[in-house]
């Protein structure tokens, strides 16, 4: 064998063992098609959890955590927590090398990119065997950890929901003043608009309510329209999405809402964002931010006081969606019996509930949200608040909207762009709308 | 007219600048150093503001666009460094490994792998640092999953490993390239007269190359520090275990998009997360210079 051939023999074995060890890599990090498991079984050593958060629900997580493996001695953890956008980067790495963490926390809004390709266990049977309880969840609240297949992928445990968060102390300045209790979108539009004539120079009645997907779909329910069809397409048409756009863009003309410019240039977060700093009235924020919105108000020169309130509702009834969050089991999980008992205690353990302080939305299991609402809670007001205005949308049995696949990665994005193409006059609203309905749905499903 | 015209006709009174230049420059100076100082604060002020807002109290970080405040406070910096069950100071310890470890890597790598390429005749060698500098078109996310894939099956997820190792191997093209280029610029002659001293390459490399390299080095060193200092996305997947977590992770872990976030304690301790690359910097900013200035980069 001469030199040539010699390390070209060398290069090729090198190329072929990279090739070897990322394809044993592909096939042999856990299971492919999703398994099946009724959860029963012992209840003993190493489970993975994973879940996004801050440092304030880490410490809780943490100390649930801790209260697990106390009760259950056998049993050790570990865990992983990262910011959400991060944790579902680093979620969306490990799904793909099918080495998710055993336990892993989900969105409705999420779960769908991730049962397509099977790397969640389904949980009905585990439900259905009593492994994991979900008799204290109502079951409207709990269908949010369905797949569009229609199995239970994830145990929510806490709901979030849009909501519209009014600055009293401005309006009161106004002659809008105080907001109703309920609105309808006429009332709604209305108030802002004489809001507005009130207000002082820089401050706006209202957000870019048109780039908001939330507050569309909020729009969209409350007129009995479908957000996303069967086939995991869009399920509004063009007309129903002008008519929402032409709205805000009229408020936006009228100087009533932000103009473009400044909506793009807001800072993200409900803690940093224009009503918490005092620039508009009312902002749609997540129910459960009421109470951080408030302490930033509260800091800045003006302070003021906010109020939160349900978003309009409309000819078909209530306009709010919940948002529901949870634990799911990967299906490439080799101890499902421990993990389904984690989840079991995450959801149900009173005293674990009121540990979590519901951190991450309003508890789904009434026994929890019971403890935190009642007279001897030990949370603040403002979060007392936030939960009762949970119970009453729950209460008038809110619809589900189901999320398909491919919608993290085009809806938002493409609504937003495409409202604010409209709004800058860089295109008719029309155009807008195609534009829209063409990049979304080529990516839907 | 005529008497305009004849104005117009003049020529200028370059005799009166003439006559003052001293002031004049020193005029130019002033004027200079005033533009550049604006410049220079209009860039700062980001960085500035950051620093005054990690001492306002918690919820005024967001109350204006002025760097002072009404109000100062330290416990930012108090609650940032003792955050969750360890403090901040771990993750300070955990990057100062990495980045170690990640710059060593690069220096003996990446400098080895440029003198192969600069000094040594081989088959395919055009070849070869073509595809070498070509991994500079790749990006890094196209090798991320099958980098996963690879690290989790050796068992490597919660080590720093994946994060030093592969700079043991030359792997950043731009490094390579970097030095071929600086020591293409030392002249052949002293090679070989270390040659006749009776050198082979090794002795040529640490003696001659290496010693006469330190700009590339240093400009590598540099490179290296604030990338593997700044990293997020490797620390985030290879690093879940929090004792593991490095000054990137730490700061994310001050952010909550779903809850509430604490931006005091994060411009707190982004703050000082900044003095080690700042004190880096000085410390090799000669050499970094030199080597930009030194190796067609500029």
């Amino acid at each position: 064998m001469n030199r040539f051939s010699r390390r070209t023999t060398v290069l090729g074995v090198g190329v072929l063992t990279g090739v070897l060890l990322t394809t044993s890599g592909c096939l042999n990090g856990g299971g492919g098609a999703a398994q099946v498991s009724d959860g029963q079984g012992e209840v003993g050593g190493n489970i993975q959890i994973a879940w996004w958060g801050g440092e304030s629900r880490n410490a809780k997580t943490n100390a649930v955590v801790e209260m697990f493996t106390e009760a259950n001695p056998g049993v050790t953890t570990e865990t992983q927590s990262a910011d959400y956008a991060q944790y579902f980067n680093r979620l969306n790495v490990q799904a793909a090398s099918q080495s998710l963490p055993c336990v892993v926390q989900m969105q409705d809004r999420q779960v769908n990119d991730y049962t397509k390709r099977q790397t969640l266990m389904p949980l009905d049977e585990m439900v259905a065997s009593g492994a994991i309880d979900t008799s204290q969840i109502p079951p409207a609240v709990l269908d949010g950890g369905r797949g569009s297949d229609g199995k239970l992928y994830f145990i929510p445990y806490g709901i979030a929901w849009d909501a519209l968060v009014v600055n009293t102390t401005l309006a009161e300045e106004t002659d809008a003043g105080a907001p109703p209790e309920e609105w309808d979108w006429p009332t709604f539009v209305e108030y802002l608009r004489t809001a507005q004539k009130g207000l002082p120079e820089g401050k706006y009645a209202a957000p870019a309510g048109g780039q908001l997907q939330n507050t569309f779909y909020a729009w969209a329910v409350a007129h009995g329209i479908e957000v996303f069809n069967a086939e995991g397409k869009l399920g509004f048409t063009e007309a129903q999405l002008k008519e929402f756009w032409t709205m805000w863009l009229e408020l936006q003309e009228e100087g009533v809402s932000l103009p473009p410019d400044m909506a793009a240039e807001e800072p993200p977060g409900a803690d940093q964002g224009y009503l918490a700093t005092g620039t508009t009235m009312v902002g749609a924020l997540p129910g459960n931010a009421l109470y951080v919105a408030s302490q930033t108000l509260e800091g800045t020169d003006s302070g003021g006081e906010l109020v939160s309130r349900r978003y309009p509702d409309g000819p078909a009834g209530i306009g709010n969606i919940l948002v529901a969050s949870g634990f799911g089991i990967a299906a490439n999980c080799d101890n499902v019996p421990t993990s389904a008992a984690f989840i079991d205690f995450f959801t149900n353990d009173l005293e674990a509930g009121v540990g979590f302080a519901a951190d991450n939305g309003a508890p789904t299991n009434t026994a929890v949200l019971e403890a935190l609402t009642g007279s001897d809670s030990e949370l603040p007001e403002l979060k007392r608040a936030e939960l009762e205005q949970y119970e009453a949308i729950v209460a008038d049995n809110p619809p589900k909207v189901n999320y398909p696949p491919g919608f993290n990665a085009v809806f938002q994005q493409s609504f937003q762009r495409n409202y604010n193409e409209a709004a800058f006059g860089r295109q008719s609203v029309d155009d807008a709308v195609a534009t829209f309905f063409a990049e979304t749905n080529a990516s839907l499903g | 007219m005529s008497t305009a015209q004849t104005r117009v006709a003049m020529p200028r009174p370059w005799s009166a600048e003439t006559q003052r230049p001293a002031r004049n420059k020193v005029l130019r100076g002033i004027i200079k150093h005033a533009v550049l100082i604006c410049f220079l604060l209009i860039m700062l002020y980001p960085l500035l503001w950051m620093v005054g807002a990690s001492f306002r109290p918690g919820n005024q970080t967001f109350a204006g666009l002025g760097i002072f405040s009404d109000t100062y406070t330290a416990q930012n910096y108090a609650d940032g460094w003792s955050v969750g069950n360890l403090n901040f100071s771990r993750y300070f310890v955990n990057s100062a490994i990495i980045t170690v470890g990640a710059i060593l890597g690069n220096l003996v790598a990446c400098s080895l792998t440029a003198y192969a390429f600069a000094r040594l005749e081989f088959r395919f060698k055009g070849v070869l640092f073509g595809l070498v500098i070509a991994t500079m078109l790749l990006p890094q996310h196209v090798t991320l999953i099958p980098k996963y894939i690879i690290f989790n099956q050796m068992g490597w997820v919660n080590t720093y490993l994946p994060l030093v190792v592969p700079h043991w191997f030359a792997v950043d093209a731009f490094f390579v390239f970097l030095m071929v280029q600086f020591i293409r610029t030392l002249p052949k002659s002293l090679d070989e007269s270390a040659r006749i001293d009776g050198c082979g390459h090794w002795g040529i490399f640490w003696r001659i190359v290496l010693p006469m390299s330190l700009p590339a080095i240093g400009t590598t060193a540099m490179f290296t520090f604030v990338a593997a200092w700044n990293d997020l996305l490797g620390p985030l997947l290879y690093l879940p275990r929090s004792d593991l977590w490095t000054v990137s992770l730490g700061l994310n872990s001050f952010l909550d998009q779903t809850g509430q976030s604490t931006y005091g304690t994060l411009f707190a301790m982004a703050t000082l997360s900044l003095a080690p690359i700042v004190g880096f910097f000085i410390a090799s900013q000669r050499l970094l210079v030199e080597g930009i200035a030194t190796t067609g980069l500029k």
